[in-house]
């Protein structure tokens, strides 16, 4: 029963997420209402029986045959996620430049050093092979290397966590697969309660044009269609770039933004330019942000979050202390942020100093 | 019909089609500027038409100009109706110095446009202490000596694209590349403007030895031409002016290509008036292709997507009735 249990709420969780444990129907007429409610419940029914058989982001059908012992991410988020499921000692490989990213430093330093696998640009298949791990995370974009490592005998989940859903189901797929799924269903809990809880407070509180400068160039944008979006909206602001439907960062001009007029311009996490930069350009200096100095960079000491890491419900929660902050005061997201990384990155992050300058 | 009576008659249309798209691209942009002008409540409105609206549009008709007289004196000495800044590595040598530029100095503005410039500017000095060091004076040797610095620029770039970050810096490098009129303003235009107007009144001033040096080296040389410094001097004269655009615009492409060949193809031969009107007609050309860049999507688009869009048909057009 246990097994049958495990094996329908895994359906529930995610709609990519098929998990079968063999010898075993799924067809019944409980409720998936009621198989989560009962399933939530028993962090025993969240023990994976193996072999699993998942349906990755990519539309592959992978089976695990038994839980993996090792394992190489050749993405960050995917790092990320395997970090926040305590999974960091099981890892052999991980993606190039790992030592750019503080919260590998901060959470698992021993992970920085592994053989680098390569990145979405040049993976580096022979390296991968090398390590023969039980189990190989990668983005969807890189499937054109899936063929070559399955003939290899090497296991490959698939994972696209290109928003905040897609991240959601990337950490139910990769928690079913490691066996962690108590961690992978709690991880996204805090930044739900976080943000219903900032929600509350924004309320009744009017809504500043946020233009938020991409990490190229201040003039690269995001549009409504664009994850970074939310960032804005969810922290009680409207995106002054809206109007912009690209699912890219868009290039814009200094027309265009003195068009716009935003209340607030804020850089990226990984910015390639200053604040300074922004605030001296003379072609800006009647934008109302500027005049006003209310440029701002998205903290990147820990994790750029702009990017759809499990933490990055925390930029939308610093943002509104930023542009409300009588309403939603500091120490509120700082609460926030320090509880979420002890529970699932297991350090205390320093969080007077937002910025990573080395 | 009379000959210069028609080459008038271009020029004169040129004329026309550059004040038409002068005015249209004065009063186009993302800024609601025609009411606040006409209406006069917007102090604002004044500053983005002073600082912003009106040097790019300078800066499409300068550049346009500059772009398309290089063109014409690359392909007149080196007697190739190919050759373009490229061919003595000018504009790879930009590149190059525009991704260091990005890569190590800082993704403002200023820098980069200082790298593209010494970068476009070293690879010409290479190709010229080549040319030097080689025994023998023909275009042949600075040709030769000119596609290895090329290589080599790209080379560079290349290496430069490979340990670029593929979110910031590479995407910043790729959009220098592809050329843009959006990084113009009031306070980056005086320097490239001054530049530009220095080399084109130098050519202007040696249009005559320009004109000679297409005919056969020889002849040139009995007709009372220094040949050899002339030619130097004319290639320094044409490769600043270039250098100096596109630091500040990106690669631009085809018009230092086309535009002479439409003037050529129009009034038939090599002459002054052929080479003002492919200025005018590389003005023209830039102004349009701006003009597009910025207002056919709600972002900004590269401006060598429409430089090309628009040239190529008319040039296969012109090619298609002369036969």
């Amino acid at each position: 029963m246990k097994k049958f249990i495990s094996t329908f709420m895994i359906l529930i969780l995610a709609l990519s997420v098929t998990a079968c444990a063999a010898g075993n129907s799924a067809g019944t007429a409980q409720s998936p209402e009621q198989a989560a409610d009962t399933g939530l419940s028993s962090s025993a029914a969240m023990q994976v029986t193996y072999p699993v058989t998942l349906n990755d982001q990519a539309g592959r059908q992978v089976v695990i045959e038994k839980e993996p012992e090792t394992l190489v991410s050749g993405y960050y988020i995917s790092t990320s996620l395997l970090l926040a499921l305590n999974c960091q000692d099981r890892m052999t490989g991980i993606e190039a430049k790992a030592k750019n990213r503080p919260v590998y430093r901060l959470s698992a330093p021993s992970i920085i050093d592994l053989p680098s696998v390569g990145s979405a640009k040049e993976f580096d298949l022979e390296g991968c092979a090398a390590l023969n791990p039980d189990l190989v995370i990668l983005p969807v974009r890189l499937k054109d290397v899936f063929p070559t490592l399955e003939e290899l005998g090497i296991t490959v989940l698939a994972v696209n966590p290109e928003n905040q859903q897609l991240l959601e189901e990337a950490a139910l797929l990769i928690g079913t697969a490691t066996n962690t799924l108590p961690a992978a269903d709690s991880l996204f809990q805090s930044a739900k309660d976080s943000l219903a809880q900032l929600e509350e407070a924004l309320k009744d509180t009017k809504k500043p044009a946020v233009y938020l400068s991409g990490n190229s160039s201040f003039l690269s944008t995001a549009g409504s269609n664009m994850y970074q979006s939310n960032l804005i909206t969810q922290a009680g602001g409207i995106n002054a770039a809206a109007e912009l439907t690209d699912n890219y960062w868009s290039e814009i001009s200094y027309e265009q933004l003195l068009a716009w007029n935003p209340d607030y311009i804020i850089a990226a996490s990984d910015a390639s330019y200053t604040v300074d930069s922004i605030l001296n350009d003379p072609n800006l200096a009647q934008c109302k942000a500027v005049k006003n100095g209310n440029v701002y960079q998205l903290p990147n000491g820990i994790e750029s979050w702009d990017s759809p890491v499990p933490g990055s419900f925390l930029g939308s929660l610093w943002l509104a202390s930023i542009l409300h902050p009588d309403e939603y005061p500091d120490i509120q997201w700082k609460e926030a942020a320090a509880a979420f990384y002890e529970t699932f990155y297991r350090f205390t992050p320093d969080l007077e100093n937002l910025y990573d300058r080395s | 019909m009379d000959k210069n009576i028609r080459v008038k008659k271009y020029l004169l249309s040129a004329f026309l089609l550059i004040l038409a798209g002068t005015v249209l691209s004065l009063f186009t942009g993302k800024y609601p500027l025609a009411s606040a002008l006409l209406g006069g409540e917007d102090p604002q409105a004044v500053k983005v038409f002073l600082a912003l609206r009106l040097p790019r549009t300078c800066m499409a008709l300068l550049g346009g100009f500059g772009l398309g007289t290089a063109g014409y004196v690359y392909q007149m000495v080196f007697h190739n109706p190919l050759a373009s800044p490229d061919i003595i590595g000018v504009s790879s040598g930009a590149s190059a110095g525009a991704a260091f530029g990005i890569l190590f100095l800082s993704a403002g503005a200023f820098p980069v446009t200082a790298a593209s410039f010494l970068g476009g500017l070293t690879a010409v000095a290479l190709t010229l202490a080549l040319t030097r060091l080689a025994p023998g004076t023909g275009q042949g040797t600075i040709v030769l000596a000119g596609i290895a610095v090329h290589s080599l620029a790209q080379t560079l770039l290349m290496i430069l694209k490979l340990t670029a970050d593929p979110e910031r810096e590479l995407a910043s490098i790729e959009y220098w590349i592809m050329g843009s009129l959006n990084a113009v303003s009031l306070y980056r235009l005086p320097f490239t403007a001054v530049l530009c107007l220095f080399c084109l009144a130098g050519i202007f001033l040696l249009r005559r030895q320009v004109l000679l040096l297409s005919v056969d080296q020889e002849e040139g040389r009995m007709l009372g031409v220094a040949v050899e410094k002339i030619r130097f001097l004319v290639l320094l004269l044409a490769t600043l002016l270039t250098a100096a655009i596109i630091s500040l615009t990106g690669l631009i492409s085809f018009i230092g290509l086309i535009a002479p060949h439409t003037a050529r193809l129009l009034t038939k031969d090599n002459s002054f008036p052929t080479l003002f009107l492919g200025g005018l007609l590389g003005s023209f050309l830039l102004l349009s292709a701006d003009l597009l860049a910025r207002s056919v999507t709600a972002g900004e688009l590269p401006v060598s997507i429409f430089t090309s869009l628009l040239g190529v048909p008319f040039l296969l057009y012109l090619m298609l009735k002369r036969n």
